[in-house]
């Protein structure tokens, strides 16, 4: 297990007195696709912030392929390839689809100049073979004019194309239609062939259990649940998001 | 957790909710996005369906029809109406819409970034009173540099200001616009700051210089407005000032420092504003110091980029808009002048000119593709 992609061991985040998480330890193995599970309040979106190196976490050790991390922040995560998704705020609406995906990273001549008629190439090519997103003419729209899925998908294939290595997704299938979703589970399952980890953080269990490998469920900022799909169920994760620790104790001895 | 093994018959597998893994041969179908026309007239249908909406090329539209107007009014009554009357469009025209072109440019680069500076007029007071004192007393060159660079460091300290403070930059620029007017006070005295012989020569054929239907003025207009759009519209650092007005949020998610990019953007728009106030120096050859002569500029600047398609809650507007918004502003002051409208006519004119156009925006956001 010290291949993993990212290893997290006793984080812990202080929120003045209160305490948002407390002595997290999990592991991302390469190319997985983990579920971060739990009721709101259970301390997810902290602990993707500190994923991200958004936030600082109060204690806690990162190890990357094997490597201890100092510090967690942006500009370690964005070397290493970090990418966050968060649910409405991946992309800029007012601006077209190419210019989106190259945000930051723009293809430019030596004075700083952007090569729109190469971008707009690779964008098209990006939106045609990274993933599949039905319904977009051009990669000169505006992403204003793309429905939410298709905009997930966009924010998706960036990450993809950027050869990003995690991706963590923040509720991004919340504002999404049911077939949008559907195609968004299936975008998770393609970037597992890309060697691509993910982290998808929801509190729907039904789509986590779709397309996640391993299940890691949170209950008032502690880990209370690590299975492997084969060796959990919707029922198992849905005691445990719900009724927390003891409802997870209960419905094991129910079944033992 | 060994002991649940997989293919359990415990009742929790008996009826999967779910089929898992998801098949993903429903979504493994490869769709290509649309690929140009092939002939030059379908290509150009193609790409004018995404310039459609985004505020230039309609208010282009409504400037061409105006200025028809113009030019057939005053072809059936040149005396009447003397629109092409050579001192008509030098004298005016050329004098008015390079300015307010080249300070609508810098309000809307800076409302793009989602920020705006309302100390524009005061700005403008204080950098030209720089430039002419400068000029008077070291020459030309060093009084230009002074010029644009006292309007750089006082959108920079209104900059600064906004981005460490989080003070919304309406108040904040509100404020400190009454600062800089006192600086004018401050350095110049209440006397006007008047160029005297250093006005002659180079600094007039730079300038101010008639060369017949048109001036100098409009020249700098073409540099500014063809660097400008290389800038805002290909440069990287152009796209970030997009970005950053847009969704700071998404900018920064993709390691944007929107702080820089902000700054930037103020830098901009003072260098832009500084180089506006040396225009309107040599015009006018004087400028008094706590004047409100040149306060109008500020919320007319910020008309013209929002006439010309720029957004007033950032990510969005266009170098050509912008200018195009200028020129109608003042051809419209300017028709009002010549058909000998009475002045408070023109305040009237314009204002709803930008009300229309602000509601304008809003449709078009809505439907921009």
């Amino acid at each position: 297990m010290s291949n993993a992609l990212l290893r997290i061991e006793g984080v812990s985040k202080k929120y003045g007195p209160n305490t948002v998480l407390k002595d997290v330890s999990f592991e991302i193995g390469q190319g997985e696709v983990v579920g971060l599970l739990g009721d709101n309040g259970a301390g997810k979106s902290t602990l993707v912030k500190i994923m991200s190196g958004v936030v600082d976490s109060t204690a806690g050790d990162f190890f990357w392929d094997g490597q201890k991390i100092d510090k967690m922040n942006r500009e370690v995560t964005e070397r290493l390839g970090v990418e966050t998704i968060f649910q409405d705020s991946a992309l800029v609406p007012q601006m077209t689809i190419t210019r989106n995906i190259f945000m930051g990273r723009e293809v430019t001549n030596r004075l700083g100049f952007m090569k729109m008629k190469e971008m707009d190439a690779v964008a098209a090519e990006v939106l045609d073979s990274v993933v599949t997103i039905e319904g977009i003419k051009s990669p000169k729209q505006l992403v204003s004019s793309l429905s939410g899925g298709q905009a997930q998908a966009v924010a998706i294939a960036r990450a993809v194309h950027f050869k990003r290595s995690l991706l963590i997704l923040d509720e991004p299938t919340s504002a999404l239609a049911v077939r949008a979703t559907e195609a968004l589970l299936g975008y998770l399952t393609q970037l597992k062939g890309e060697g691509v980890s993910s982290v998808l953080v929801t509190h729907n269990l039904h789509h986590a259990y779709q397309v996640c490998d391993r299940h890691i469920v949170m209950n008032h900022g502690k880990k209370i649940m690590d299975s492997r799909r084969e060796d959990t169920s919707v029922e198992e994760l849905t005691a445990a998001v719900v009724e927390g620790a003891v409802g997870l104790q209960r419905f094991r001895e129910g079944k033992f | 957790m060994s002991d649940k093994t997989p293919g359990n018959s415990s009742p929790r597998k008996q009826t999967p909710i779910l089929e898992v893994p998801l098949p993903t041969e429903a979504v493994t179908v490869r769709r290509k996005t649309g690929g140009e026309p092939d002939t030059y007239l379908g290509r150009l249908a193609y790409n004018l369906q995404f310039i459609r909406g985004r505020g230039a090329l309609e208010i282009s539209i409504v400037l061409v029809v105006l200025l028809a107007g113009y030019v057939i009014a005053s072809l059936i009554s040149p005396t009447g109406f003397a629109f092409l009357n050579p001192n008509n469009l030098s004298g005016v025209i050329s004098q008015s819409v390079p300015v307010l072109a080249i300070l609508g440019l810098a309000a809307g680069i800076l409302m793009i970034a989602g920020e705006f500076d309302l100390s524009l007029g005061a700005n403008i007071t204080l950098s030209a009173i720089i430039f002419i004192q400068t000029s008077e007393a070291a020459g030309l060159w060093l009084g230009i540099a002074a010029g644009v660079g006292t309007g750089v460091v006082v959108a920079l300290i209104n900059g600064l200001i906004v981005v460490y403070t989080k003070i919304p930059s309406f108040i904040a620029t509100l404020g400190m616009s009454f600062f800089w007017m006192g600086a004018g006070i401050f350095i110049n005295g209440t006397s006007p700051a008047a160029l005297t012989t250093s006005r002659e020569g180079t600094m007039e054929f730079l300038f101010a210089h008639n060369f017949g239907s048109f001036r100098s003025q409009l020249v700098w207009l073409l540099i500014i407005g063809v660097v400008a759009w290389f800038f805002v519209h290909r440069h990287r650092l152009g796209n970030h000032i997009f970005a950053v007005g847009g969704n700071p949020a998404a900018a920064e998610a993709i390691s944007i420092n929107t702080k820089k990019v902000k700054l930037m953007s103020f830098a901009i728009f003072g260098g832009l504003v500084g180089f506006a106030s040396i225009l309107i120096a040599v015009r006018t050859s004087s400028i008094q110091p706590g004047g409100t002569a040149t306060e109008d500029f500020t919320l007319f600047a910020i008309a013209a980029a929002v006439v010309g398609g720029t957004s007033l809650t950032g990510g969005r507007g266009s170098v050509i808009g912008i200018i195009v918004g200028a020129a109608l502003i003042e051809l419209i002051r300017n028709g009002l002048l010549l058909a000998k409208a009475p002045g408070f006519y023109i305040t009237l004119f314009v204002g709803v000119t930008i009300v229309i156009a602000a509601i304008f925006n809003k449709l078009m956001e809505g439907k921009a593709r």
